[in-house]
């Protein structure tokens, strides 16, 4: 079964004038890790968007865990679990706090609360700081704080947009450590990230995309057996795209 | 549940902002405070203030004594003795003296020989026996009353109304003298009758409240209060929208968009907070204006109406008040842009709503305009619950309008948000 069927979708700001999406069909198998790739403006955050039900396709079709987004969006968003980019706290509120509150705004209370923020916490070494202001957090705390809050609700789907970005190397490798462990219990993610030697590490399957484009998806074995003058998915993922800069 | 968990985290945010709880309740009671003193002397009219006024008495005679005598008994002017015109001139114009009265030399002499000419032409017309041996023209008498240009125009033609009044008070004692001597063509004069004119006729004021509240008059606490109050109410814009936009920009709003149905319980929890805030400051301010006012030598503030409906009116102007301040959040994309339009917006409305000054001092066109003014609305109800005790049927047309405005910015405002949840 998929977790993902994209159909077709197409996406135009006004602003731009210019696809950021372009006739995108892409399919993601339930209890993958699967990497979203491409270079900065390639179309992968309007694509997490879309799944999400914030932004609406011009046209195609966006369906999750078997539900239509354009109609179901608050049927898919309980069930699935978004880190994005921005540290999304609220910085002068306690790590305790700040996930109480998310907890409560996705319907936890009680034991069922507590139970899930104090494993959370102590899964990723949070525990003795729950009582701290997150302003005085580092930005590795703070990376792994945004991700636990994506997790309150136990989503069975877990999107997650540069869920390393600026943290240390103890910080990503817990990070890396537990969505390895979230694999295992089934729970399917998408993962987004320019840092391929993480991809490389967690995920199962991988699609590259390009200019509102896919260019190529599939397992990383496949792929990676498919051109086997790449031996790293760095060099693979630049044969795709190119090496000129993309800003 | 979620939104006693937004009010709470609303808490939580507001008591660790030291700027914003300043900006909430400190500076709303520095700011009614000093416009209190500052607008005290303004608000008190003439009768409660003392003029100090120079007389330049060069007459020396009955009409001199008379302006000092009445004035004296009025207590409202402070007349002060100067031999030399000009120097009195000088001293008013340096302003050092509100305004100085001069009796030229001969002017009491000169309005008794007028009535006494006047009364032999009344004798003299009914062919009665008449002295009109004197029918020189005698000049109209004209008294100066030097004004410093800085006096206000209430103060100049109350002290010059006060004036005539003494010397058409005088001229007629002395008409009713002349009638006399002239009737009894100087013999007896001790028949003659001493008339006190102030019990013919007299100006009797009253309040038209017959309550405990009668003689309650709009001071500078009875406007200060309620009109600041509720210029603090409205200025919840800006921590509002602050956070608001901050959380938009932290990206913290975007998390709770990916929460499902969590956009209701963020609106309405801050809506929700906010509006306690509102009621806060409301409560806070009238303290003030009750316990420390008085301490400041001010009037104390007198709650003279239902204290249901000042809640209730206390409750609809917190409503818009929060209302205006969600709309001007979510409309904005950025914290400057709503900031600096909520908050000049938000004075504009203060001045056409009657905070800064009330609104009957106010030309016209602009009375006509503060109509749409939510403050004046406030304003209005406020005026008619402290200072005429009014009933729930009199202040209903402002209630019903402060909902109104508080349902439709608050409408507008969940259409907004929602509309840009999904691009």
């Amino acid at each position: 079964m998929n977790v993902v069927q994209l159909g077709n979708i197409t996406k135009t700001y006004v602003k731009t004038g210019r696809p950021a999406v372009s006739d995108l069909s892409l399919n993601i198998p339930e209890g993958a890790v699967f990497g979203l790739l491409g270079p900065n403006g390639a179309g992968k955050s309007t694509t997490v968007m879309m799944l999400c039900g914030l932004t609406r396709p011009d046209s195609g079709t966006v369906n999750v865990l078997g539900m239509d987004v354009a109609t179901h969006a608050n049927d898919v968003r309980k069930k699935i679990g978004v880190a994005p980019q921005e540290i999304a706290l609220f910085p002068t509120l306690t790590a305790k706090e700040n996930l109480n509150y998310f907890s409560r705004m996705y319907g936890l209370n009680g034991h069922e609360l507590s139970r899930r923020t104090d494993q959370l916490l102590d899964t990723f070494g949070l525990t003795e700081k729950a009582n701290k202001q997150v302003h005085t957090f580092s930005g590795g705390m703070k990376r792994r704080l945004n991700l636990i809050a994506a997790l309150l609700h136990e989503p069975r789907l877990v999107i997650l947009d540069e869920p390393t970005a600026g943290v240390d190397v103890q910080s990503r490798n817990m990070i890396l450590s537990f969505l390895e462990k979230l694999k295992e219990s089934g729970t399917s993610i998408i993962y987004s990230s320019h840092v391929l030697e993480e991809a490389e590490r967690i995920c199962s399957h991988i699609a590259i995309v390009d200019e509102g484009k896919l260019i190529m998806a599939g397992t990383r074995q496949s792929l990676m057996e498919h051109h086997q003058d790449c031996s790293t998915l760095e060099q693979l993922f630049l044969k795709l795209t190119g090496k000129n800069i993309r800003d | 549940m979620k939104i006693l968990s937004t009010i709470y985290k609303e808490f939580l945010l507001l008591i660790r902002d030291p700027g914003g709880m300043a900006l909430i309740f400190i500076m709303p009671l520095a700011l009614v405070i000093v416009m209190a003193l500052v607008q005290d002397a303004p608000f008190r009219d003439y009768q409660e203030l003392k003029l100090d006024v120079l007389l330049v008495d060069m007459d020396a005679d009955s009409l001199g004594n008379k302006i000092r005598k009445s004035f004296q008994a009025t207590g409202q002017v402070n007349l002060v003795e100067e031999r030399d015109s000009l120097i009195a001139r000088q001293k008013v114009h340096d302003g050092e003296y509100k305004a100085a009265i001069i009796l030229e030399p001969q002017v009491s002499a000169t309005l008794r020989r007028k009535t006494r000419q006047l009364i032999a032409r009344v004798f003299a017309n009914f062919g009665m026996d008449a002295d009109t041996s004197d029918n020189a023209d005698v000049p109209t008498i004209r008294l100066k009353v030097l004004v410093d240009p800085a006096i206000k125009a209430n103060y100049r033609q109350s002290l010059a109304s006060g004036i005539e009044k003494i010397i058409a008070n005088v001229q007629t004692t002395w008409l009713l003298d002349e009638l006399q001597d002239q009737l009894s063509e100087g013999k007896d004069s001790a028949r003659k009758i001493k008339f006190d004119l102030s019990q013919i006729a007299t100006v009797d004021q009253s309040y038209a409240a017959t309550n405990k509240f009668a003689g309650l008059m709009l001071n500078s606490v009875q406007h200060n209060v309620p009109a600041w109050t509720m210029f603090a109410m409205f200025f919840i814009l800006y921590p509002l929208a602050g956070n608001f936009i901050n959380e938009r920009e932290d990206g913290s709003m975007l998390r709770l968009r990916l929460i499902a149905g969590s956009q209701f319980a963020v609106i309405t929890g801050k809506f929700f907070f906010y509006f306690f805030v509102c009621l806060l400051q409301f409560v806070m301010m009238i303290c003030i204006g009750i316990f420390v006012m008085p301490l400041l030598g001010l009037n104390q503030l007198v709650l003279g109406g239902s204290s249901a409906l000042i809640l209730l009116t206390a409750c609809c102007v917190a409503m818009a008040a929060t209302g205006y301040g969600t709309l001007i959040a979510v409309y904005f994309r950025t914290a400057q842009q709503a900031l600096s339009f909520g908050s000049i917006s938000v004075v504009i409305l203060s001045a056409i709503g009657g905070v800064w000054v009330p609104i009957y001092v106010m030309p016209e066109i602009l009375q006509t305009i503060s109509r749409f003014s939510p403050m004046s609305w406030g304003l209005e109800s406020f005026n008619d619950l402290f200072l005429r005790q009014a009933s729930l049927g009199t202040i209903l047309p402002n209630i019903l309008r402060l909902l109104g405005f508080a349902l439709v910015t608050l409408m507008a405002s969940v259409f907004i948000h929602n509309s840009r949840t999904v691009s």
